[in-house]
């Protein structure tokens, strides 16, 4: 059964007089292990085909399914714990610390201090950025601050991580240590539904698939993903 | 025409070494089309060596990319780059014995190679120009033009998928640095095909006439 199935959703903004549409009959599945990338332009609707996925918006047609409970009516419950959602910039105060930011998901959900510590350096090595736990936010570096991030998702488990565009800001080389890390999350069955401006950064993910004028192309489900390559380079 | 190739071919690998009939220097003459034997002198510049070693490192190197139709396809690659005078024998190797005798590039033999690397680059823009023409020829029927665009998208969807991540271990049969090399060159060159399907799709759509009906 997939994690996460969208179906028929589309979605429409308004500006000004007119209206702009970000979603067109949009269907894509998630499964356990997954990593799926989704490549798209500016205004293509990446961001809201994730902020979908992960129940932050809620579709003007179609469904929204996570673990087969119909994401409008378990939002709540489900952002956060089910699914955990990665921001494009870490939204905290340039003093804060790395482990306070990690730490408050959990305290949030009245876990002990003890307890919430322990899983959040847990959550910060899963994510490779255990050496940042003393650091303030504001002297991280982009690459660090994209793993914090993450690290704060992961620290509540969630089966699925939504991370919108996690190496857009980040150089080169950091940018492939953010890749390798976002596939070694699905080693343990957690689904990771991802987006990209940089069609290269889809290397290495289970599913790659586009979306432009709001419509998403390439393999939608598991089963339709092509298993043989067009051609290998010499 | 394939009778005139297979008797030059057979006059080619029948006759003795040096013997050098007529037809055989007129075939090193015409340009060498074959990619095998291009990949086989590239084995033999990396490293001289000889013929059950080229095959099995020619297996190894371009795993998937290139195939022999058997091991002895290695002898007559050799056999015609060598009346070519693109390898040597190597001094002081067991001449008498075939499968022991070790070749060398020449000088000649480098200079082409490093001739025909460049070559294909031309060669690979050129296949992509005919391919894009095809296309602009399904233009006058737009829903044919995007259906082709869509299934050129899957297609490099599929091959950027199988390309090994940036950072990854090497795959089987190459070194760390050719397989670096063909990592980055697969996802640099795929993620241009991939920008270039969104433009041709609103190119393509731009020309498209008004639907009935429609705004």
């Amino acid at each position: 059964m997939s994690l996460l199935a969208l179906e028929h959703v589309s979605k429409h903004y308004r500006e000004g007089q007119r209206e702009r549409t970000a979603l067109t009959d949009v269907d894509l599945e998630v499964r356990a292990g997954e990593l799926v990338v989704v490549y798209g332009l500016r205004r293509s609707g990446r961001t809201t085909l994730l902020r979908i996925a992960a129940g932050i918006e809620t579709p003007d047609a179609g469904s929204v399914r996570f673990a087969g409970e119909e994401l409008a009516r378990a939002r709540r419950a489900v952002l956060g714990e089910g699914i955990g959602y990665v921001r494009k910039a870490l939204r905290a105060s340039e003093e804060d610390g790395v482990l306070e930011q990690v730490v408050a998901p959990l305290l949030a959900r009245g876990v002990s201090v003890e307890h919430a510590r322990k899983a959040a350096w847990a959550a910060l090595e899963r994510a490779g950025a255990e050496r940042c736990a003393a650091v303030a936010v504001g002297e991280l570096s982009a690459g660090e601050s994209v793993r914090v991030a993450l690290a704060r998702a992961l620290v509540l488990s969630p089966a699925l991580l939504v991370a919108d565009e996690p190496a857009a800001a980040v150089g080169l080389s950091e940018r492939d240590g953010i890749l390798a890390q976002l596939r070694e999350f699905t080693r343990d069955g957690t689904a990771v539904l991802s987006s990209t401006a940089e069609p290269s950064e889809m290397a290495g993910a289970h599913r790659a698939l586009t979306l432009g004028e709001g419509r998403l192309r390439g393999p939608s489900t598991p089963q339709l993903a092509p298993v043989v390559a067009l051609r290998r380079s010499v | 025409m394939d009778k005139d190739r297979a008797r030059v071919n057979w006059l080619r690998y029948s006759a003795p070494m040096g013997v050098g009939s007529a037809q055989a220097r007129a075939a090193a003459v015409a340009p060498m089309h074959s990619l095998v034997n291009w990949a086989l002198l590239g084995l033999v510049i990396e490293r001289p060596s000889y013929a059950y070693e080229l095959a099995r490192r020619f297996e190894r190197t371009y795993d998937q990319a290139l195939a022999l139709s058997s091991v002895s396809h290695v002898y007559t690659a050799l056999a015609t780059l060598r009346e070519r005078e693109l390898i040597e024998e190597m001094p002081g190797t067991l001449a008498s014995v075939r499968s022991r005798r070790a070749y060398r590039a020449t000088e000649r033999g480098v200079a082409e190679h490093a001739e025909w690397v460049v070559g294909q680059v031309l060669e690979e823009r050129r296949r992509q120009r005919v391919l894009i023409v095809q296309l602009g020829a399904l233009a006058k029927a737009p829903e044919r033009a995007i259906a082709a665009l869509d299934a050129y998208e899957q297609a490099c969807l599929g091959e950027m998928v199988a390309a090994p991540p940036a950072g990854s271990d090497e795959g089987p049969g190459t070194t760390r640095l050719v397989a670096r090399l063909i990592s980055e060159e697969t996802r640099l060159t795929v993620a241009a095909k991939l920008r270039w399907v969104q433009y041709a799709r609103a190119q393509v759509q731009a020309q498209s006439p008004p639907r009935p009906g429609s705004a």
